[in-house]
């Protein structure tokens, strides 16, 4: 029981992020102008979750902080309040401080200070509600809000009127059903269990839905036949945050009890729960009230065990994670939340995308096997056809739009404006653009520290910005797109610039380079990710303990990317994060050398060259070039990269040149041996058992079972100083 | 129903406890018997060469190809500092699992799966290797199969495989 709880609040704490990247989106939206009902409705729904689930396990500070929230949201939704700059401002605040909440339910980070938080949450409410009070209070409307209304509300606040607002959606649905069911169908009770419900006066305030639990029942075949209304107090009197119904259901003869009390697992300890068992006919515990407000015609009774059309239930549950309800939000949104979800195991979905991958190995090895005639024969195309569409299908359960690495920049940049004093503007671009989802999570801590320095090192103070003729509020951009079969993802400032000939200093100081090394601009960037290399002058809180950069290299390059820099002084820096689209399966060459055989992604191979015997030159004595159509190539001897070469040295009329090309270096010749044949491989990463080889993209298996080292063109292209890392690497390993 | 096997579960790890045992795996590694913990072990295997990898230390000896999974090979006597293991037709791999990551380590051959009891473990003295604190301690198993039924104990060194630090990665641990 215990690791099914476990499992459950894992979910939770999954929903929670959701809800907070949400609530973050539709603020962020709310703040620039955006003040829809839609936006706000959003921002509503995510918290109200996270307050619902928080209850149901307990967190008391985070619900307690949550409701308080919710309270102001309700009214902002309810145009009770105005979300005017300031209103906003307090309610970005609050997420933060609903983030920390979250996070400290985790056990994450010790208990937010939140008192600040709620008295401005509290000031906005007593400013501005007391007026709405009273209206409430006089509306002669019913005890429960016309049946058809429910649905609406939360598309429409507006239209609605006070005192139905006020009586949460979950309530007023319930209602609507007991009165269909009384007026329907009250009488001839079929053996079975009798469940009385009446859930306790807080169980609102603690996040308890009582919807969850009758919907529960309902999934069993339960339904409701019948309430108990009497504790309603007047309308005056009412409380909208309290429970004051007693519901009975009927449930049929096949339920186990212990199914049945299951359902109110999550429901305080001191609410009315009985469950009975009921013989035949037995009369009904409940009459119909005779004053209860009469349905909407034409609505259909409920007449079956069908649960209540789920769809149309406006406000969120914790159980229900995605309202399947269409809401009026921008695009990218409405795409979230149009379609119904369903949540699966990460390591379901690769375990998955492991058998399609050996499914695309079995497929390349039979048209190996079989010549076109038989291919044709047995249907091979049309099934590699199939095979390459699961396999696109079953990538694209993987991805995820980027946003969510994206959506904790803003708090991010909060904090370090609290901090720094520096004002910052985000720009983002490319929020959509889909990522492996483990890309999405690695690549959540480089994004942090790019951000951090661009913040603390890029951009100047304000006082700075404004003598050097710039805007006082520093500009960063975050994109992201998809070029080929790569994802590019840019930070960048309009800051100052890198200070060359200080981070020069300074790795000379740190005995990084000698102090004649003679550097390009480039490489005096790249020595910013050096490890153990920080130009801040004071170690600050936000960055400058010296790994930065360097964590951010090797979780890039951990990815097979890596991380290119640009930096114009005074103009700004952009740093470059380019990713592997997939991680997963990769169209290669296999090339022999020295009697292994390797793959090098063929994306990366623009040709293959049998050199005659005088097109290839040397330049030096360790190095080459190859002329091709009166082009130079520089050429790079693997198996002497490698530390392979065994005896004699190939002459170079045996040896196949492959050209290969990458952004950063241009083209290169590789020299190879042979070519084998052309595949799609299944990667198997090399940190799984043991840790990122530079130069190495992967392994793979062959469909003998032995295994081919995959080739990283990009660190084999690389200039020298990559190639003195790697044997630095060789030494600390 | 979970409580239930999470409960059995705890009582077989507190019998083993409570009778001080524990099952070691005992191997020839040069003129040494080495021993590590049962519980680490996951297979023995023949040996096949491995798929050699670039710019990695001597020690690993390349990948090799465990139903589908990449796993280093580990040449144990070169971790240990000493003369590469020479392969004949008994060397064999053990393949184990350290902290999350599955390696196989070349060893000259298998001896024995033997009980010890914990508290026969004593420390180990300043072993001369190059780090003293791969060796976790020494026990006394007694010889099996050998004729006489004379009691003859040898020394085993027990392998503490985190101390290895195969998988470890300056970079990654930075």
């Amino acid at each position: 029981m215990s690791d099914e709880l476990d499992e459950i609040q894992a979910i939770f704490f999954e929903e929670c992020a959701e809800g907070l990247t949400a609530a973050e989106t539709g603020l962020s939206a709310m703040r620039d102008g955006d003040t829809s009902a839609g936006t706000i409705a959003a921002v509503f729904r995510a918290v109200h979750s996270i307050k619902g689930g928080a209850g149901a396990f307990g967190h008391t500070a985070l619900t307690a902080f949550a409701h308080r929230f919710e309270n102001l949201l309700d009214e902002v939704r309810a145009e009770r309040i105005e979300p005017t700059a300031p209103t906003v401002a307090v309610m970005l605040t609050a997420l933060d401080v609903l983030a920390d909440h979250v996070a400290a339910a985790q056990g994450t980070m010790d208990l937010p200070d939140d008192s600040a938080s709620l008295a401005a949450l509290d000031a906005i409410l007593k400013g501005e509600s007391a007026a709405a009070a009273p209206a409430a209070a006089e509306a002669p409307a019913p005890a429960a809000p016309a049946p058809a209304a429910p649905a609406a509300e939360d598309d429409d606040p507006f239209g609605f009127e006070p005192v139905t607002v006020a009586i949460t959606d979950l309530d007023s649905f319930d209602l609507e059903l007991d009165d269909q069911q009384s007026e329907s169908s009250p009488a001839p009770v079929a053996a079975g269990w009798r469940v009385m419900f009446g859930p306790s006066h807080e169980a609102m305030a603690n996040g308890a839905e009582p919807m969850l639990v009758i919907r529960e029942l309902e999934e069993m075949g339960g339904r409701v036949v019948g309430y108990d209304a009497d504790n309603l107090p007047a309308l005056r009197d009412l409380d909208p945050e309290q429970g004051y119904v007693t519901w009975s259901l009927d449930l049929p003869e096949w339920c186990e009890e212990s199914r049945i009390r299951e359902a109110f697992d999550f429901v305080a300890p001191d609410a009315l729960i009985t469950v009975e068992r009921q013989e035949a006919n037995a009369p009904a515990a409940f009459e119909a009230p005779a004053e209860a407000p009469a349905p909407v015609e034409a609505e259909a009774p409920m007449q079956d065990n069908t649960p209540p059309a789920t769809g149309t239930t406006a406000a969120p549950a914790a159980a229900a994670p995605k309202p399947a309800k269409p809401a009026p939000l921008s695009d990218a949104r409405a795409a979230d939340h149009g379609s119904q979800t369903i949540r699966v195991d990460l390591t379901k979905l690769d375990m998955l995308l492991n058998l399609v991958g050996e499914l695309v190995i079995r497929n390349s090895i039979l048209s190996d096997r079989l010549d076109s005639e038989d291919q044709e024969r047995v249907e091979l195309p049309e099934l590699a056809r199939l095979t390459r569409e699961i396999q696109d299908n079953v990538m694209s359960l993987r991805a995820q739009p980027i946003r969510q690495a994206f959506s904790r920049v803003p708090r991010m940049l909060r904090d370090l404006h609290a901090e720094t004093g520096k004002i910052v503007e985000l720009v983002t671009h490319g929020e959509t653009t889909e990522v492996d989802k483990g890309v999405i999570e690695k690549i959540g801590d480089p994004l942090t520290h790019l951000i951090r320095n661009a913040v603390d090192h890029g951009l100047e103070s304000p006082e700075e910005r404004i003598r050097a003729g710039k805007p006082e509020a520093g500009t960063v951009t975050l994109s992201a797109e998809q070029k080929g079969a790569r994802i590019i993802v840019t930070v960048s400032d309009d800051g100052r610039g890198i200070d060359r000939a200080r981070v020069r200093n300074k790795a000379i100081e740190r005995g990084l380079i000698s102090a004649d090394a003679n550097l390009t601009d480039e490489e005096i960037d790249q020595l910013i990710c050096a490890p153990g290399f920080s130009t801040a002058e004071t170690i600050s809180n936000i960055s400058g303990r010296g790994v930065g950069m360097d964590v951010v290299r090797s979780n890039v390059e951990a990815l097979g990317g890596r991380v290119d820099i640009s930096s114009t002084p005074g103009k700004g820096t952009t740093f470059t994060l380019v990713l592997p689209l997939t991680l997963a399966i990769l169209d290669g060459m296999v090339v022999r050398l020295g009697g292994q055989r390797f793959v090098l992604p063929l994306a990366t191979v623009v040709e293959t060259l049998q050199p005659e015997p005088n097109q290839v030159r040397s330049t030096t004595p360790d190095s080459e070039v190859i002329e091709v159509r009166g082009q130079y190539i520089p050429i790079r001897r693997l198996p002497r990269m490698f530390g392979l070469e065994r005896g004699e040295r190939r002459p170079i009329e045996d040896s196949l040149i492959i050209v290969v090309e990458n952004d950063s270096s241009g083209q290169v010749g590789l020299m190879v041996d042979t070519v084998d044949d052309r595949r799609e491989v299944v990667i198997k990463s090399l940190e799984e058992n043991l840790y990122p080889i530079r130069g190495l993209g992967g392994a793979t298996i062959l469909g003998d079972g032995s295994i081919a080292l995959i080739l990283d063109v990009d660190a084999l292209t690389a200039p020298n100083l990559h190639q003195n890392r790697t044997q630095m690497r060789g030494i600390a390993a | 129903m979970n409580d239930l096997t999470l409960a059995s579960e705890n009582k077989t790890i507190a019998s083993i406890d409570e009778a001080g045992e524990m099952k070691i795996v005992t191997f020839a590694l040069g003129d040494q018997v080495f021993g590590i913990d049962m519980r680490s072990l996951i297979e023995i295997r023949e040996w096949a060469s491995p798929t050699p990898l670039p710019s990695v230390p001597n020690y690993i000896l390349g990948v090799s190809n465990l139903r589908g999974t990449v796993i280093p090979i580990v040449g144990l006597a070169e971790r240990l500092g000493w003369e590469p293991s020479v392969i004949h037709p008994r060397s064999c791999v053990l393949v184990v699992a350290i902290s999350g990551k599955q390696a196989g380590f070349l060893v000259d051959e298998v001896n024995d799966i033997v009980v010890i009891q914990q508290n026969a473990i004593q420390p180990a003295p300043d072993v001369e290797i190059q780090e003293a604190n791969v060796i976790s301690g020494l026990v006394q198993v007694p010889n099996r199969t050998k004729e006489g039924g004379e009691d003859s104990h040898s020394m085993v060194l027990l392998l503490d495989l985190d101390a290895l630090a195969i998988t470890r990665h300056l970079d990654l641990a930075a």
